[in-house]
């Protein structure tokens, strides 16, 4: 109860201290609270954009397929270069240094070989999802205590039961917790890539807004996108603490 | 397979009597040795070695002499380079938990199960139903004085505990042989005792064949009925000692302490030399 107090005095206190500060400035580039409420309500009621529910449908659904893709695939090579001995070890640092290249320098190419429409924002936000799965995995099976393998070995387990009885559930945190890493950013490559370059989406309206200094509005739809964020992610968490109770 | 318990059938008894008892564990010209980037170290060399049913040996030697490597070579966990090992009679290709139940110095109990649950691991893998293994698994955990910590984590139980839990775990297999690697090295010197009185009940009722490996001379002599003495590396066996003391020891008696002298006086040149040669 404190804590919640606390957090809506400060966000009260910024508020208030923004609707100060830019009530003084040049009302194009800076907006005060007080003018993006009013352009929320208008945005909310499809008045601003009456195609807002398209373009987030069209996002989401490019959140959606990219994460499947990021999952599918950073599963797949985690476990593929993961298990056999020492071959994680070779290809790690080299999967580590392309993920340490900021991601964004891959977007143009990416654009040329895929185009304006969605496809090149699944691509982005598979490239960004990719990584933290693919080295969460290969984290996940390097961190497994060799002992429990010795010792479900000479209780008579095999190569499969091994990996299902003892590297899945060992694992389990390291990978929930690549999984949700791996979400939060395919939603914020899917949204740079509208951004950058598209047609349509919640990031193509952001861009629109901000490019017609429509200042109000584009705060607004970042709002819009914040929620939709915070919605995933929300998802993400209950998932991953269903999951975590059932690998007990 | 031989019988488990043989008293209770009385013809079965008499095929024992009759049949000279073959040993159940044959390790005959063993070596093992392991490669590392820049040199080959022999770990065992030219080891032979017979256990008898219902026997409890105890392989004692210097760290790093390889007795581990020994007893991972006759749980099947690791194939040696030369020689062979024969379990009940047969030669052993891998790891056989109706055969062989193992426990180690790490108990390594599975931390995302309950005590129960890891009591029941073997015995899943063995495809027992869920109710009887549940019972079975609740039956050992009983005796070790683990009733009400069925259902706590490992992270939840003291060292000694865990390691009960582990031999429990073991012990469900129901497997005539056990072979214990340090089992209780990680322990404090009282619960060490303790549990070495505690193991002498648990093998008193089983009748298992155990192969019991340590450095402790102590350990050694309260437990054994034979104690294998082996060099530092490469391990070799250098003396065989019977034990024929009466249950329970009296550690401090005049035979232990002539046999602790007698272990000592084996043991400390390998010791000597082990610590030497920088193990």
């Amino acid at each position: 109860m404190r804590v919640l107090g606390t957090r809506v005095g400060l966000l009260l206190l910024v508020l208030g201290a923004w609707e100060l500060w830019a009530g003084r400035q040049d009302p194009l580039l800076y907006i005060p609270p007080s003018k993006v409420l009013p352009a929320l309500v208008r945005v909310l009621r499809l008045e601003a954009y009456p195609t807002l529910p398209e373009h987030l449908w069209l996002t989401l659904v490019e959140v959606l397929v990219a994460y499947a893709l990021a999952v599918g695939v950073g599963l797949g090579l985690g476990f593929l270069l993961g298990l056999p001995r020492h071959v994680g070890e070779i290809y790690e640092p080299i999967l580590a240094g392309l993920y340490a290249i900021p991601s964004v320098v891959w977007y143009p190419s990416l654009m040329l070989f895929f185009g304006l429409g969605p496809a090149s924002k699944i691509a982005f936000g598979f490239l960004l999802g990719f990584f933290p799965v693919v080295l969460a995995v290969l984290t996940g099976i390097r961190s497994v205590d060799r002992q429990l393998l010795t010792v479900a070995r000479a209780l008579g387990a095999g190569r499969g039961t091994c990996f299902v009885k003892v590297i899945l559930p060992a694992m389990t945190g390291t990978l929930l917790a690549g999984l949700r890493a791996g979400l939060a950013l395919t939603v914020v490559g899917v949204i740079v890539g509208e951004i950058l370059g598209a047609r349509a989406g919640l990031g193509y309206l952001i861009n629109y807004a901000y490019g017609f200094l429509r200042t109000a509005e584009y705060a607004a739809l970042a709002m819009v996108a914040l929620t939709l964020v915070m919605a995933i992610d929300g998802v993400a968490a209950l998932a991953e603490g269903r999951a975590r109770r059932w690998a007990g | 397979m031989r019988p488990q318990s043989p008293s209770q059938d009385p013809a079965v008894r008499g095929t024992i009597l009759v049949m000279p008892d073959l040993p159940d564990i044959e390790v005959l010209a063993l070596a093992k040795r392991w490669v590392t980037r820049d040199q080959t170290v022999p770990a065992l060399e030219g080891i032979s070695l017979t256990v008898a049913p219902r026997e409890f040996l105890t392989v004692l030697g210097p760290s790093g002499c390889g007795k581990s490597t020994l007893l991972s070579i006759i749980g099947g966990l690791i194939p040696p380079d030369a020689g062979e090992v024969r379990v009940t009679g047969r030669r052993s290709a891998g790891p056989d938990p109706r055969k062989v139940a193992m426990v180690f110095q790490d108990p390594g109990l599975f931390p995302w199960r309950t005590a129960l649950e890891n009591v029941e691991f073997g015995l899943e893998l063995q495809g027992v139903p869920a109710a009887r293994r549940r019972e079975i698994a609740r039956g050992l955990l009983e005796p070790v004085g683990l009733r009400g910590f069925e259902n706590r984590y490992p992270r939840e139980l003291s060292g000694g505990m865990k390691q009960r839990v582990a031999i429990a775990r073991a012990l469900a297999l129901d497997s005539p042989i056990l072979l214990m690697d340090e089992p209780f090295g990680a322990l404090d010197e009282q619960t060490r005792l303790l549990m070495g009185e505690w193991l002498l009940g648990i093998w008193a009722k089983t009748r298992k064949t155990v192969v019991f490996v340590t450095h402790s001379l102590q350990e050694a002599i309260m437990l054994s009925q034979r104690i294998v003495v082996m060099t530092s590396r490469p391990g070799r066996i250098k003396a065989s000692f019977e034990v024929a003391l009466p249950m329970p020891r009296d550690l401090n008696g005049p035979e232990a302490t002539a046999l602790r002298a007698a272990l000592w006086a084996e043991i400390r040149d390998e010791s000597l030399r082990a610590l030497e040669s920088g193990l």
